[in-house]
């Protein structure tokens, strides 16, 4: 059913799953709680991933699609008193659609200016959630006591964790399919797309959605994991500027490479709290991201293959010497 | 014969320039066009105008005697008229069997993504092409001007064209290479009757390729007919020569 590199690739993943799931068992609970946070910006990287690295269509918007998820849910559990397991559906649901709608104008532009654009749609929400009916959304100040899915730091890591996992092997498994084929090539030559008779603005639809839903999904099991939504943590832009330079630091286009980078940020910054207290550690990370993105910008995936097909490579050559 | 693609009275300016000026052609079931004429005369244009890559201010195309004016680009490719690119534009991070692979695939999200691909079809595609399956997953950097033309080529044909437009196919190819690539057009015209519309400059390469000949000057037609009509006509030689030799 699979190919060679397919099988190889979920022995990969499978292995990557069993870690994380004993993880916990050997793991602080601070340390826990850190990961959880490093779940959720893979699971915010993999949906940037499916639109921007493989169309080469870049997102600023991202943010707008995780605070629809996340203030659609937040909205009606907070006044409604809905359950969980419908107001996050919906809040799936309510993600996709908006989305497309704000952004359906936006996949006619391309370049620079989808990027730009996508930016206001984060900007605009930013001011609208403050602005318009500040008693129901919570203005500034945004709401609080949202319930919780589970409680406890090693319940919300399996979760979490779950939730990524799931969405990350869907993702990947995607990418390796024709579609992923043809969602890179978009990326490459969209003319020359259109020249082999794809129907381009269907497929970047397509990608868009799955899109979307991922961050929809995450956003609402985002702010139900916090307990709290507010417009500042959300539609802002050290929070967009953590899920690309995850993304590119990992190596945008191959889903691992992106939760590869959202551990890697997570972590570099949790290391750097106990030297640089504040928020100059930021500064910290951006140098780490530009030296490394500069010498390889194909991001740490590249860099782990590399490494791995030597290895291999200087195993078979060893092996090699020993039998003749 | 059935006439397989017609242009009726294409016009395109851009800004003051008018690039196409009344432009009317066509081709027949099977039939070989050639499109030549000097520099910047608007043959590529032409193509453009026929793909609508570039939208015509006015006048209509027929694919099979249907007008196809409100098809975009992509339909026309699935209606089976399909261009090469002068620059071939292979997709450069994609090995050579998938950018035949993006060519071959149905413009279907639930069968891309449920089906994998018929890699026994791909190589049928490449080697009717006269590429090897060595090189089929190799990524286009690694290929010559040779074989990347071949590539842009096989692209275009896994497509399944009824009208292939082609772009200076030969530009920058050896002697042998022309050679080659012309028979497999010849070899395809017979089996499934193609039709092409072949823009070039290299006239000797088209000589034995074209049933018709049709002359752009200045984003008009200056002439047309065979070959040998069309380059002994004086207008012709004034057009590529600023003045015919036997005067000089």
């Amino acid at each position: 059913m699979f190919s060679e590199g397919t099988a190889k690739g979920l022995a990969g993943w499978a292995i990557f799953g069993v870690l994380m799931l004993i993880f916990p068992l050997v793991a602080s609970t601070g340390m826990v709680r850190i990961f959880v946070f490093a779940n959720f910006l893979a699971i915010f990287a993999i949906s940037w991933d499916v639109l921007s690295g493989k169309t080469g269509y870049i997102s600023f918007g991202h943010p707008f699609l995780i605070g629809v998820g996340g203030y659609t849910t937040a909205l009606l559990t907070y006044h409604l008193q809905l359950p969980l397991y419908v107001t996050i559906p919906i809040a799936v649901v309510v993600t996709m659609v908006a989305g497309t709608l704000f952004f359906l104008p936006a996949l006619r532009i391309r370049g620079t200016y989808f990027a730009l654009v996508t930016l206001a749609f984060m900007e605009l929400m930013y001011g609208l959630v403050q602005v318009i009916a500040p008693t129901i959304t919570g203005g500034t100040r945004g709401l609080s006591g949202l319930p919780t899915l589970v409680t406890g730091a090693i319940p919300n890591y399996y979760l979490s964790f779950g939730v990524m996992f799931v969405l990350g092997v869907s993702a990947w498994l995607l990418i390796r399919t024709r579609l992923g084929t043809a969602l890179s090539a978009i990326g490459m030559d969209e003319e020359a797309v259109g020249a082999s008779g794809l129907n381009t603005t269907k497929l970047k639809l397509f990608a868009f959605m799955v899109s979307a839903m991922i961050a929809g999904l995450g956003g609402a099991l985002y702010i139900h994991y916090l307990g709290s939504i507010a417009p500042r943590g959300l539609f802002d832009v050290s929070f967009l500027f953590t899920i690309l330079v995850a993304c590119l630091l990992g190596g945008a286009g191959t889903i691992t490479g992106p939760i590869i980078g959202a551990f890697f940020l997570t972590l570099l910054l949790e290391w750097l709290r106990p030297f640089i207290p504040g928020q100059e550690r930021y500064l910290i990370y951006g140098v780490a991201t530009l030296i490394l993105y500069m010498a390889q910008p194909k991001g740490v995936y590249h860099i782990f293959r590399v490494g791995i097909n030597r290895t291999v490579g200087l195993m078979q050559g060893v092996q090699r010497g020993a039998s003749t | 014969m059935a006439r397989v693609l017609e242009a009726e009275n294409l016009v395109k300016s851009f800004g003051g320039l008018r690039a196409m000026n009344d432009v009317s052609m066509h081709a027949d079931l099977g039939e070989s066009v050639g499109i030549i004429g000097p520099n910047g005369a608007g043959k590529t244009t032409l193509l453009n105008l026929l793909t609508r890559e570039i939208v015509p201010d006015t006048g209509s195309v027929f694919l099979d005697g249907e007008c196809i004016d409100t098809q975009a680009p992509y339909r026309r490719v699935q209606s089976g008229l399909v261009r090469t690119y002068q620059v071939p534009r292979p997709f450069s991070d994609l090995a050579i069997k998938e950018n035949i692979r993006v060519g071959m695939m149905p413009d279907l999200i639930s069968d891309m993504l449920m089906k994998g691909p018929d890699e026994d079809a791909e190589r049928e595609i490449a080697h009717s092409i006269g590429i090897v399956d060595e090189q089929m997953a190799l990524y286009p950097y690694e290929l010559p001007m040779g074989d990347l033309r071949r590539l842009e080529l096989a692209r275009a044909l896994a497509t399944d064209p009824k009208v292939l437009l082609l772009d200076e196919v030969f530009a920058g190819l050896t002697y042998s290479e022309i050679n080659q690539i012309s028979e497999l057009l010849m070899e395809r015209k017979k089996t499934h009757q193609t039709t092409y519309v072949i823009v070039s400059h290299d006239l000797k390469a088209l000589e034995p390729l074209v049933d018709r000949v049709i002359v752009i000057h200045f984003g008009e037609v200056l002439t047309a007919g065979t070959f040998r009509e069309v380059v002994h006509n004086q207008d012709v030689q004034v057009a590529y020569l600023g003045t015919s030799w036997e005067s000089a």
